[in-house]
């Protein structure tokens, strides 16, 4: 299979406590036997809540978060040296989940928008032209290019995020929380610029969010993230149709749903997402799981397949 | 390219009445300092016994001193000696400080250890101590003012930079640099740098007057600048065993050092607040 990303175990931990505690360091384990597949003008949804290791995810696929377990390909070769990193950074672009702040304060726009080019030297014959096609192709004006990023609004900064990003024409767009902290109609505005930009210039997009409502719209493919594991993934249709995980079924059935007389689903999750510290034995989700049983609490569920594009960890889903 | 941050910095500078006052002094001293042979009347230097204890008249502007020299001429050499001990001393240890904090606050943490251990044996030195000690054992004069500034100075602004550079290190828009693939020094220099360097400035032109006022306390001393050199340390000590023949004399040394230090001051207030790039553009104060 020639997939654009391909990550086969991977696994992220932290270490506790100061450098020079050499030997006694305990390691935080944020990822463990991550495994997905992302194909060429696909776009794949990441959900899961906060803490859960969506963006570790996404930093460990940039090199800016060191593995401790398992490979991660892109377009075919193996990252592990620095310059594999190079050239992933290269190809892909990431948009950070605050816009503004993801912006250099003292740059203005134009040569941040352009700075890509200087960065992996790459020709640029007039910047201040190219600057102005990078924001007409987000539909900002060419004045924008003479602003600071303190300047703009939550959507421009937002915009700005998506020129950088496509400057160099990447394969793959890493978007986190890509709607955070936007109202409703800007939120789609920027959701129908993804979009229409996916289709013109064949992107694949990596979408982390926690947003259910964005995922159903624009995602192919979902993976459910759950405490650092990934409990559920799928086609979107088949996880909004046929959710395995009961995280899952209870993600989608707390998803608000504009309708006064639809009774809320009584598969309700309880309680808080635990501490990664104190990560519960056995399944990781059997703390808040309204079907756990005995044999949760010990032994972890391997994965299981609902059809060849569904797989989850669960002992007790029902397909 | 796209912008001219540069303009707006002066003329918001200019805008805040304080700001405008202190860069005035401190460019009048600086004209001092620079144009020393065309400013002063005559040579700062000269013996004239005759014409000693003059009180300020048409021909001597601020009188002469116990030797006959002419003061106004003794103080515009005084700005020279002064600025140029001040300026050489805080501008070098700046730069040492910027240097060694911005390695320390983004360079790997064994690094930032060992440095910080550096920063807290030199900042354990006592100023006035330490200069008295250097002066000791390799002789009074200008170099070892300035070696002294330098190696005093350089922790206090290191530690500034380091402790913006590690608050910098972890935000956003560094994060996505690097996302974007760009390597440590561009980072550093296109990045970190230009968001760093502000209060540096602001506490370097507010660590001037020290130094001014160190030279000018070592120098009446005997410790500092070596006579006849002019400087205002020793104008002052002239004017203070002349105190009953000529009171005037203190007056006219004691002026330049608070006018300076004022001037530096205000400066640095000034680009404290022009530096702020959100109260930059058309915020009322």
């Amino acid at each position: 299979m020639s997939a654009l990303l391909s990550i086969r175990d991977l696994s992220v931990d932290f270490a506790l406590g100061s450098w020079l505690d050499i030997g006694a360091r305990r390691q935080l384990n944020i990822l463990t036997g991550i495994s997905l597949d992302l194909a060429p003008g696909e776009t794949l949804a990441i959900v899961g809540e906060s803490g859960s290791g969506k963006t570790t995810l996404a930093r460990a696929i940039l090199g800016l978060q060191r593995t401790s377990g398992g490979t991660i390909r892109f377009e075919g070769a193996p990252l592990a040296a620095p310059s594999d990193f190079a050239r992933v950074r290269r190809r892909t672009a990431m948009m950070f989940q605050d816009a503004v702040s993801s912006l250099s304060p003292r740059m203005a726009v134009g040569e941040a928008v352009t700075e890509p080019f200087a960065i992996h030297r790459e020709p640029l014959t007039d910047r201040r032209q190219t600057a102005r096609d990078l924001l007409a192709e987000v539909g900002l004006r060419p004045e924008t290019a003479s602003r600071f990023p303190h300047e703009l609004s939550g959507g421009q900064a937002r915009r700005v995020g998506v020129a950088r990003a496509l400057a160099l024409r990447p394969a793959l767009v890493i978007a986190d929380e890509p709607t955070a902290g936007l109202d409703v109609s800007v939120q789609a505005e920027i959701l129908n610029l993804m979009a229409e930009l996916k289709d013109r210039l064949s992107l694949s997009y990596l979408i982390i969010t926690h947003n259910l409502a964005l995922v159903r719209h624009v995602a192919d493919r979902i993976a459910v993230l759950y405490l650092g594991r990934l409990v559920e993934t799928g086609p979107s249709e088949t996880i909004f149709a046929r959710p395995a995980h009961p995280y899952t079924k209870s993600l989608i059935a707390a998803e608000p749903i504009p309708d006064p007389r639809r009774r809320r689903a009584d598969l309700a999750i309880k309680g808080e997402i635990p501490s990664i510290l104190r990560r519960p034995s056995g399944c990781v989700f059997h703390t808040r799981c309204p079907i756990a049983q005995n044999r949760c609490r010990t032994e972890a569920p391997a994965l299981r397949r609902g059809d060849p594009t569904h797989e989850f960890r669960c002992h007790f889903a029902d397909i | 390219m796209f912008s001219g941050a540069d303009r707006s910095l002066l003329r918001s500078l200019l805008s805040d009445p304080m700001g405008a006052l202190g860069l005035a002094l401190v460019l009048v001293f600086l004209a001092m300092a620079l144009f020393a042979p065309w400013l002063a009347p005559a040579d700062p230097v000269k013996l004239d016994v005759s014409q000693k204890f003059q009180p300020p008249s048409l021909t001597h502007w601020a009188g002469t001193d116990q030797l006959g020299r002419d003061l106004l001429s003794r103080i515009i050499y005084g700005a020279r000696t002064a600025l140029s001990i001040a300026v050489t001393s805080v501008g070098l240890a700046g730069l040492i400080g910027l240097l060694l904090g911005m390695i320390a606050g983004y360079g790997p943490r064994w690094l930032d250890a060992l440095l910080v251990l550096l920063f807290d044996s030199l900042s354990s030195l006592p100023m006035i101590l330490f200069a008295l000690a250097v002066i000791t054992v390799v002789g009074p004069g200008t170099a070892t003012l300035i070696l002294v500034v330098v190696i005093v100075s350089i922790p206090a602004y290191a530690r500034l930079i380091r402790a913006q550079t590690l608050s910098l290190a972890g935000a956003d828009f560094i994060q996505a640099e690097r996302a974007m693939g760009a390597g440590p020094v561009r980072v550093l220099l296109r990045h970190l740098l230009p968001n760093v360097v502000g209060p540096l400035v602001i506490l370097l032109s507010m660590d001037i007057p020290v130094v001014i006022m160190l030279e000018a306390g070592l120098s009446y001393l005997n410790l500092g600048v070596r006579p006849p050199t002019p400087s205002w340390g020793n104008i002052l000590y002239d004017g203070y065993t002349s105190l009953r023949s000529a009171p005037y004399m203190v007056l006219i040394a004691g002026l330049p050092l608070v006018l300076s230090t004022l001037g530096f001051t205000f400066l640095g207030e000034g680009l404290r607040d022009a530096l702020d790039p959100k109260l930059r553009h058309g915020v009322p104060r």
